[in-house]
C-alpha cells in the first residue's frame, strides 16, 4: 500500500491523503480498537472516511466553522477516529484533551480547562455526558471562548442520514490542520500549531527514518494528547495507510500484557514506549500470560518520551528474548512536540549504541569512555537526526562545543513549531533565530546523540511531564505548610524506570501529632492536580536551602534529602 | 468487609500509616493510589497470598470490596484444588 500511496506532495492536505486512501482500498483496515476482552472493531477505509464525513456533515449543522479549534475529551471508544477525522474534513482543528481521570477534582479539572480553554483558543468542546455539568458551567462564564458543547457518540454517524455534500475545500497545505499541546499540567500546557504541511513533511522524513514498509503494522497504547501517541503512532498509520491498532491506555497500565497480546494477535511491527513501559512489562508480565504469544515479527520497540536507559533495554530483552524479542529491536528516538514529533532515531535493524563512561567526569560535562564499574554510566544513543533537522550542542553562553562535551541540545528542524499559541512570551524563551532551546541536556558522539538530563528542573513520571511550580503553588495552600517554604523535585525509581515525585515542606508542626495529617493533605493536593507524590518530608523552619534569589532551592535540597532524609529511611 | 490482611498489604505498598478502607472505597480516593502503584499493589497482593489474578479480573475490579471478593474466591478455588 505505502510505495502507490505515499507520495508526498508539498500542496496535499490530510483529508486529501485520506480520500486517496479510501479510494483506493476502501477494504483495507485503517485502524483497529482494541478492548480487552472484546472483539477487536476494524475500520476499513471505505467506511471510516464514509462515518467521518456524516460527522463533518453534523458538525457543520451545529456550527462549526473551518479554522475553529474542537477539543476532543473522550475516553477510548471505537467512534473516535470518525469524529477525530471528521472534524478535520469540516475544516476544524482537533485538539485531543486528556480524560480527567477519577481522581481529578472536578474544581480543578474546570480550572486547567478553563485556563486552556483561554490559551488555546477552543471553539468548541467535543466530550461525553458525564462531563456536561462540569463544562456547561465553563461556557456560561464570562469571557468564556467556548461556544458549544457537543455529544459525537450520541449522533449515529455509521447511517447517513443527509444527502452527502461535499465541503468546501477552502484550507490550503499550510492552514493549521491541528493543535497539540507540549507536555505539562492541565491548564498550564503551551498549545503547538501545526499545518497540514507540517504534518505531512514530518511524516515524509520520519517514515524513511525508520525505513517504514508496506507490511508494518504500528500498535499503540499511548494517548494521543501526547505528540508520541498522536503524531508517530497515529498520523504517521493514517497518513502512510499503514494499519493502526489502537490501545486503551488506563487499561494497558492495569495489565500491561495487553500490548505484547496485540502485537502477537495482530503481527504488529512497531510500537513507540516510554522508558518506564520497559520495566512496567518486564516485571509485571506473568510467564502463563506469554503462553504461546511471539514477538518475532516486531521490527522496532522505539524508546522515546523520557531520558533511555540500558537498565530497561535489558531487563526487556532477558524477559522476552525467549519469545523472541532481538537486541536489534529495540530502538531510540528523541523527539518533542514543538518540532511536530522526532528529532533523532536510532537504525532500523541495529540496537540502540551504547557508551560506557566515567560517571564523576559526565557530572563535569565530560564524556569519557571507561570500562563497566561502580563509577560508570551507561548512556544510550537516541540516534542521528532525521532529514532536514539539525542538532547542536551548546554551552551556557550559546556556544557550540565539540563531540563528547556535554551541553544544552539546540534544534532547527524543518518540522519546527512557529511558536506557542497566543503565548508569544514562552516562544521568545525558547526559539531564537530558528533555533528552538530544548532545555536538555547531552551530547554527540561519533555522530549520535545522547540525551542524559534536563536543564531545566522538570520531572518526568512514566513519560508524563511534570513542572515542579505547579505542585509547589497547590502544596503552599495546604494547612500546616508554611507557605513558599515548598520544594518538588523528581527522585529516580530505579525499579520503575522513571521519577517519582517527592515533596519538602517547612511546618511549625514538625515533630509532632500533625505532621502525618500534613502528608496527607499534601498528597491530597497533588491528586487533585493529577500529581501522584510519593514522598512527603516534613521539616522544621529554615531547614530548606535558599537559593541567592532567596528561593528555595530545588536542586540542593534534592541533594540533602539523599543525603540526610533519604539515607535514614 | 476489608480483611486486615489485605489492608495490611494496601497500606504498606502506599507508604500509608492508616486509612479507612471500607467496600465502597475506590481506589482514587486513597492517597498515593494511581495506575501505576495499583500494579504494583496487585503484585504485592498476589505474592501475599500465593495467588495470580488473571488479565480481566483485574480490569474488572470496580472498588476495595470487590478486591477482597476477588483474593477470597482465589483463595477457596485453591482450597478446593488442593482437596
Amino acid at each position: 500500500m505505502l510505495s502507490s500511496s505515499m507520495h508526498f506532495s508539498p500542496e496535499e492536505r490530510l483529508s486529501d491523503r485520506w480520500r486517496r486512501h479510501a479510494a483506493a482500498f476502501p477494504q483495507s483496515v485503517a485502524v483497529t480498537h482494541w478492548v480487552a476482552g472484546s472483539k477487536p472493531v476494524h475500520w476499513r477505509w471505505g467506511e471510516l472516511l464514509c462515518s467521518a464525513q456524516n460527522v463533518a456533515h453534523w458538525l457543520s449543522i451545529q456550527g462549526v466553522r473551518p479554522g475553529q479549534v474542537c477539543a476532543l475529551i473522550l475516553r477510548h471508544h471505537p467512534w473516535f477516529y470518525p469524529v477525530y477525522l471528521g472534524i478535520s474534513l469540516s475544516g476544524a482543528l482537533p485538539a485531543v484533551l486528556a480524560y480527567p481521570n477519577a481522581r481529578t477534582h472536578p474544581d480543578k479539572f474546570r480550572q486547567g480547562l478553563e485556563g486552556m480553554a483561554r490559551r488555546s483558543g477552543l471553539d468548541w468542546v467535543l466530550s461525553e455526558r458525564e462531563l456536561e455539568p462540569i463544562i456547561r458551567d465553563l461556557m456560561l462564564r464570562e469571557g468564556s471562548t467556548i461556544q458549544g458543547l457537543l455529544f459525537p457518540l450520541e449522533f449515529n454517524m455509521t447511517t447517513q442520514t443527509q444527502p452527502y455534500m461535499p465541503l468546501s475545500p477552502i484550507a490550503s497545505a499550510e492552514s493549521p490542520c491541528l493543535l497539540q499541546h507540549s507536555s505539562g499540567t492541565t491548564g498550564l500546557q503551551k498549545a503547538v500549531v501545526l499545518s497540514h504541511r507540517a504534518v505531512l513533511g514530518h511524516i515524509e522524513r520520519y517514515h524513511r527514518a525508520i525505513g517504514l514498509k508496506a507490511d508494518d503494522k504500528i500498535v499503540s497504547w499511548l494517548p494521543l494528547y501526547h505528540d508520541m501517541g498522536l503524531i508517530a503512532a497515529f498520523h504517521m498509520a493514517l497518513a502512510c495507510a499503514i494499519p493502526l491498532i489502537q490501545l486503551d491506555p488506563f487499561e494497558w497500565v492495569q495489565a500491561p500484557v495487553l500490548l505484547l497480546e496485540a502485537v502477537a494477535h495482530e503481527r504488529a511491527t512497531l510500537t513507540w514506549l516510554p522508558n518506564f513501559a520497559y520495566h512496567l512489562m518486564a516485571e509485571r508480565i506473568h510467564e502463563e500470560d506469554l503462553k504461546g504469544l511471539r514477538f518475532d515479527r516486531m521490527r522496532m520497540f522505539i524508546n522515546c518520551s523520557e531520558p533511555v536507559r540500558a537498565e530497561a533495554h535489558e531487563k526487556f530483552l532477558r524477559r522476552f528474548g525467549p519469545y523472541g524479542v532481538r537486541a536489534e529491536m529495540l530502538a531510540a528516538c528523541y523527539a518533542m512536540a514543538e518540532t511536530t514529533f522526532a528529532v533523532t532515531q536510532t537504525i532500523p535493524g541495529q540496537p540502540a549504541s551504547q557508551l560506557t563512561v566515567d560517571r564523576s567526569e559526565l557530572a563535569c560535562g565530560r564524556v569519557r569512555p571507561t570500562s563497566p564499574g561502580p563509577q560508570s554510566r551507561v548512556c544510550v544513543s537516541s540516534g542521528f537526526p532525521i532529514a532536514d533537522c539539525t542538532v547542536r550542542v551548546v554551552n551556557d553562553q550559546g556556544e557550540d562545543l565539540p563531540d563528547d562535551q556535554v551541553g544544552e541540545l539546540v534544534i532547527r528542524s524543518a518540522s519546527m513549531f512557529d511558536g506557542y499559541r497566543n503565548y508569544p512570551e514562552k516562544t521568545a524563551e525558547v526559539l531564537k533565530d530558528g533555533w528552538y532551546y530544548s532545555g536538555d541536556y547531552g551530547f554527540r558522539h561519533q555522530g549520535e546523540y545522547y540525551v542524559i538530563g534536563r536543564k531545566k528542573d522538570l520531572i518526568i513520571v512514566a513519560g508524563k511531564n511534570i513542572y515542579p511550580e505547579d505542585i509547589e503553588d497547590v502544596i503552599n495552600g495546604v494547612p500546616g505548610v508554611i507557605p513558599g517554604r515548598v520544594v518538588a523535585f523528581g527522585m529516580d525509581d530505579l525499579e520503575l524506570g522513571t521519577e517519582q515525585v517527592a515533596v519538602v515542606v517547612e511546618s511549625e508542626h514538625h515533630g509532632t501529632s500533625r505532621v502525618a495529617e500534613i502528608r496527607r493533605g499534601v498528597v491530597q493536593a497533588g491528586m487533585e492536580i493529577g500529581v501522584t507524590i510519593s514522598a512527603v518530608y516534613v521539616v522544621p523552619p529554615r531547614w530548606l536551602i535558599k537559593s541567592s534569589a532567596g528561593k528555595p532551592s530545588r536542586k540542593a535540597n534534592r541533594e540533602r534529602v539523599l543525603n540526610e532524609l533519604k539515607a535514614q529511611e | 468487609m476489608i480483611s486486615d490482611q489485605l489492608k495490611g498489604v494496601i497500606l504498606r505498598e502506599l507508604h500509608l500509616d492508616d486509612f479507612p478502607l471500607t467496600d465502597q472505597t475506590l481506589a482514587n480516593e486513597v492517597p498515593g493510589w494511581d495506575s501505576l502503584s495499583h500494579v504494583r499493589i496487585l503484585a504485592a497482593i498476589e505474592k501475599e497470598f500465593a495467588i495470580r489474578f488473571k488479565t480481566l479480573e483485574v480490569l474488572r475490579l470496580k472498588n476495595v470490596g470487590e478486591l477482597q471478593l476477588l483474593v477470597d474466591k482465589k483463595l477457596a478455588d485453591q482450597k478446593t484444588a488442593s482437596k
